[in-house]
């Protein structure tokens, strides 16, 4: 038989369109994730939420954030003890855990991730610099860590989950120009996490997978069907990751879903959408240090101008939970009797007044940056312009990057006269959010960007920071806030409930507000 | 030929430099500091000056420029801030897919549309070529990222033909080398398997990314066959009864492409610079969405690096098209 040019193309295209007739064959113990990945996987150089989806699965710290509300469990540690004055503290570690390299992990392991995470002096270090020194961490034997902090940290427990423990020898075997092993881990792993990193499947921001760990000190008995391996793929577009939970080619979307991505998710018989109460507040911050802002009843005009329930009730669809100050409404430390402000443009209008009577321009245009690629952003920002104008206040909406803006809150005169964005949980703790936003010590980082200075909040968060007992420091965090929110700082919007797609080939979903439920050990798989 | 071809060359390399200049001080207009990008989230400003310090961010531009074209010229293009990894390592990972992405959709806008032009002017002012210069005319004006997920919609989600996303299917492993470009090592591995996989999901990016160079190379196509068809040569050839299809296809087209190979020449830079909208649609592990990235994160090694390279091939393929050009009309090459 003769086979000719048309034969062959119509052969290619055949073959070509021999996939799957209709949706997408699951690979049976596969995992298939779009939510992104850490710019790095040194657990030690970033510490932000998708390095917490990464490093939650390949790593271990001495103690980790479980279930909701978040609930600080021994992990590595079996247990520890504090001394009265919170300076000295000691870690008791499991017997028998082993590295993903066959490597029994020592107390060694843990003093040398921490005085890593010291030197290297990036993001992870930010909790520890001002109060442990490298020599001030100690191994007296194999099981035993101890530090000795250079003055009482009342967050201090409830930071040690950041540290990811590494294998010390391996990263120092890799160790180069001095550089603590930072450009080999960046691309590697050294961990004990329940999964590892499968060598050679890194493409950075693209591709990366793990394997499970049979090996992990957890154990697996709890777990009959654990997912096998985990294809982590980014998808840029939220509604390519959308469709492709729909058609089963993805298991599982980021937690940051748009409203109407989740009515489509909803209506699909492959997927749901898993819907939690994070902590995770979305604020719009104002520039306190400079005019108009400088003025509390400006600010107070401007709380009082925001259509809270118009936001979270028609853009939102209802999926957020309204939180009237700094704090999100279930930690510690928030204060319950808080009011809040409301909207009510008669009151933003009387504020209004009485800041001209105070000498305040209010005919000055303002600013308000919004993060481009972040739709909610702009979306309140439209909404605010819009009830602004009505009271006389003419604000202009600037398309921002995070870059951009945060390198520009370095200073009161070049950070924005507003910005929007969230806080998220890094750790459980109100100095996380009051603590480390409206100390004035903190001025100069994104979080302090609103240049808040008020001498008492100052010394009452400074306080609770030097105490160890939560009895102790939590009036002090409620007695701060109260004024934080008296003086109008800022303008808090919401707490979020996350929203994540997931496959219905996966249950079991546990979700913490400590990494988004993203530690992937307790899912089962179908298939 | 050849000192020709070298005399471009040379050309090549002030403009090259002259790239690079303005690259570097419009990168250090941005407000973004990338000692903030590398100190991460919660850095305290002490942090940041510790980093900025340590990587020379607080030298006088000049010299960081100096250090900059001293790595450039070992080929060093620094560490990315974004992943802590060589540029010059991620752009070898990343830049074969692009390349595939981009010969694909340039193969599909030059196969599809010198034969669409040369029937729309064979059909002069009748329906086929009525209905091509409509279809052009939407090929160039419809944007990329409406027509990928209308694609995506159709093939991948009702049909189930073809891959919604990626550049291959999350279970399979990708062959290791040795050229990086995907469909040629799952050949030269044997993996055939593999190579169906990865044109499968070659399919949609491609056709998205080649719309508009279609468009346009039909368009160039039919007005050089119209005009070349006006020819004194292709009347006589005519009256002395020479094979139509052989006169149209050979003779008449060969006279006619010189204004198309220019077009094509530009519009490899077109294709490489929409390939950034494509590839993040379809998420394709490529340099262009490494460079949105990399303008997010104000990562200004790898927008400094990316910028030079696509420079590069720009340069290179416009040597190529002159080089076509003397190929096909032997003026050219005398002239030169």
């Amino acid at each position: 038989m003769r086979i000719t040019r048309r034969d062959t193309a119509a052969l290619a295209f055949a073959a070509l369109m021999a996939g799957p007739m209709r949706g997408h064959a699951a690979t049976p113990g596969l995992m298939v994730r779009s939510d992104g990945q850490p710019q790095s996987l040194d657990p030690h150089q970033v510490f932000d939420v998708p390095m917490m989806g990464y490093s939650l699965n390949a790593y271990d710290g001495l103690y980790r954030y479980q279930d909701n509300p978040a609930v600080l469990r021994p992990w590595l540690a079996e247990s520890h003890t504090a001394s009265a004055d919170g300076l000295d503290w000691e870690f008791k570690l499991r017997a028998g855990v082993k590295f993903h390299d066959g490597t029994a992990l020592t107390a060694d392991d843990v003093v040398y991730s921490f005085r890593r995470v010291l030197a290297l002096g990036k993001a992870p270090a930010s909790a520890f610099l001002p109060i442990l020194k490298p020599d001030s961490i100690t191994a007296p034997d194999a099981q035993t860590v101890r530090f000795k902090l250079e003055r009482a940290y009342g967050p201090f427990l409830a930071a040690i989950p950041i540290v990811a423990i590494v294998n010390a020898k391996l990263v120092q075997a890799n160790v180069k120009d001095g550089d603590h092993g930072a450009a080999w881990l960046s691309s590697n792993e050294a961990g004990s996490g329940a999964y590892a990193f499968v060598a050679g499947s890194l493409t950075p921001a693209e591709r990366l997978d793990l394997q499970r760990f049979a090996g992990h000190f957890m154990g697996w008995a709890d777990n009959p069907s654990p997912v096998e391996r985990v294809a982590m793929r980014t998808a840029r577009e939220t509604s390519t990751g959308v469709l492709g939970l729909m058609n089963g080619s993805i298991d599982w979307t980021d937690s940051y879903l748009p409203t109407d991505q989740v009515e489509q998710i909803q209506s699909s018989r492959a997927a749901r959408v898993e819907k939690h109460s994070s902590l995770r507040t979305f604020i719009i911050r104002m520039n306190n240090a400079r005019a108009p802002f400088n003025n509390a009843n400006y600010r107070r005009a401007m709380a009082h101008a925001f259509n809270y329930d118009g936001f979270i009730t028609e853009i939102l669809k209802g999926y957020a939970d309204r939180n009237t100050g700094p704090m999100p409404n279930p930690l510690w430390g928030a204060p319950k009797d808080a009011a809040g402000y409301s909207y009510d443009l008669d009151k933003a209008r009387a504020f209004v007044k009485a800041a001209q009577a105070e000498g305040v321009n209010t005919r000055q245009p303002i600013r308000i940056h919004i993060q481009s690629q972040l739709e909610q952003t702009n979306q309140a920002a439209q909404l605010f312009q819009s009830d602004l104008q009505s009271i006389g206040i003419n604000l202009r909406i600037v398309a921002d990057t995070w870059a951009n803006i945060v390198t520009a809150t370095a200073k009161p005169e070049t950070s924005p006269d507003m910005w929007i964005h969230w806080v998220s949980t890094y750790f459980v703790d109100p100095e996380n959010w009051v603590g480390q936003m409206y100390d004035s010590r903190f001025h100069g980082t994104w979080k302090a960007s609103s240049f808040y200075k008020n001498p008492e909040v100052d010394a009452l968060l400074g306080r609770a920071r030097d105490l160890v007992r939560q009895e102790e420091r939590a009036p002090l965090y409620e007695q701060a806030t109260r004024k934080i929110m008296e003086d109008c700082a800022d303008i808090w919007v919401y707490n979020t409930v996350e929203l994540r797609g997931v496959s219905n080939r996966l249950s079991n979903y546990r979700f913490c507000p400590a990494g988004g439920g993203a530690e992937l050990r307790w899912l089962q798989l179908k298939g | 030929m050849a000192g020709f071809v070298l005399r471009r060359m040379l050309l090549v390399l002030p403009s090259l430099f002259g790239l690079l200049v303005v690259t570097f001080l419009l990168i250090r207009t941005i407000p973004a500091d990338p000692a903030v990008a590398l100190a991460g989230d919660n850095a305290t400003p002490a942090q940041i000056a510790a980093i900025r310090e340590s990587y020379g961010l607080d030298q006088p531009l000049p010299v960081q420029f100096l250090r900059y074209l001293r790595g450039v010229a070992r080929l060093d293009f620094g560490e990315s801030q974004y992943s802590g990894r060589p540029v010059a390592l991620d752009i070898a990972q990343r830049l074969p897919a692009t390349l595939e992405l981009t010969f694909a959709a340039l193969v599909i806008a030059i196969g599809l549309g010198i034969p669409l032009g040369v029937v729309a002017a064979m059909h002069h002012n009748r329906w086929p070529d009525f209905l091509l210069r409509i279809g052009s005319v939407a090929g160039i004006a419809v944007a990329a990222f409406w027509l990928a997920i209308m694609l995506q919609m159709l093939f991948a989600m009702k049909l189930g033909w073809l891959p919604l996303r990626g550049q291959l299917s999350a279970g399979l492993t990708p062959p290791a080398g040795p050229t990086g470009f995907l469909l040629t090592d799952c050949l030269l591995a044997g993996r055939f398997d593999l190579f169906l996989d990865a044109a499968r999901h070659l399919v949609l990016p491609a056709v998205t990314l080649s719309l508009g160079g279609l468009a346009t190379i039909t368009r160039f196509t039919r007005a050089g066959v119209l005009d070349t068809l006006q020819k004194d040569f292709v009347t006589y050839e005519r009256a002395v009864g020479f094979p139509r299809g052989r006169l149209i296809w050979v003779y008449v087209l060969r006279n006619s492409v010189v204004a198309t190979v220019t077009q094509i020449g530009l519009l490899f830079g077109g294709l490489m610079a929409g390939a950034v909208v494509v590839e993040s649609i379809y998420d394709w592990p490529g340099i262009g969405s490494y460079t949105v990235q990399a303008i997010l994160t104000a990562d200004s090694k790898v927008m400094l690096a990316v910028t030079l390279l696509i420079g590069l091939i720009y340069a290179a393929v416009n040597i190529l098209t002159d080089v076509v050009h003397a190929l096909i009309d032997p003026r050219l090459r005398e002239s030169r």
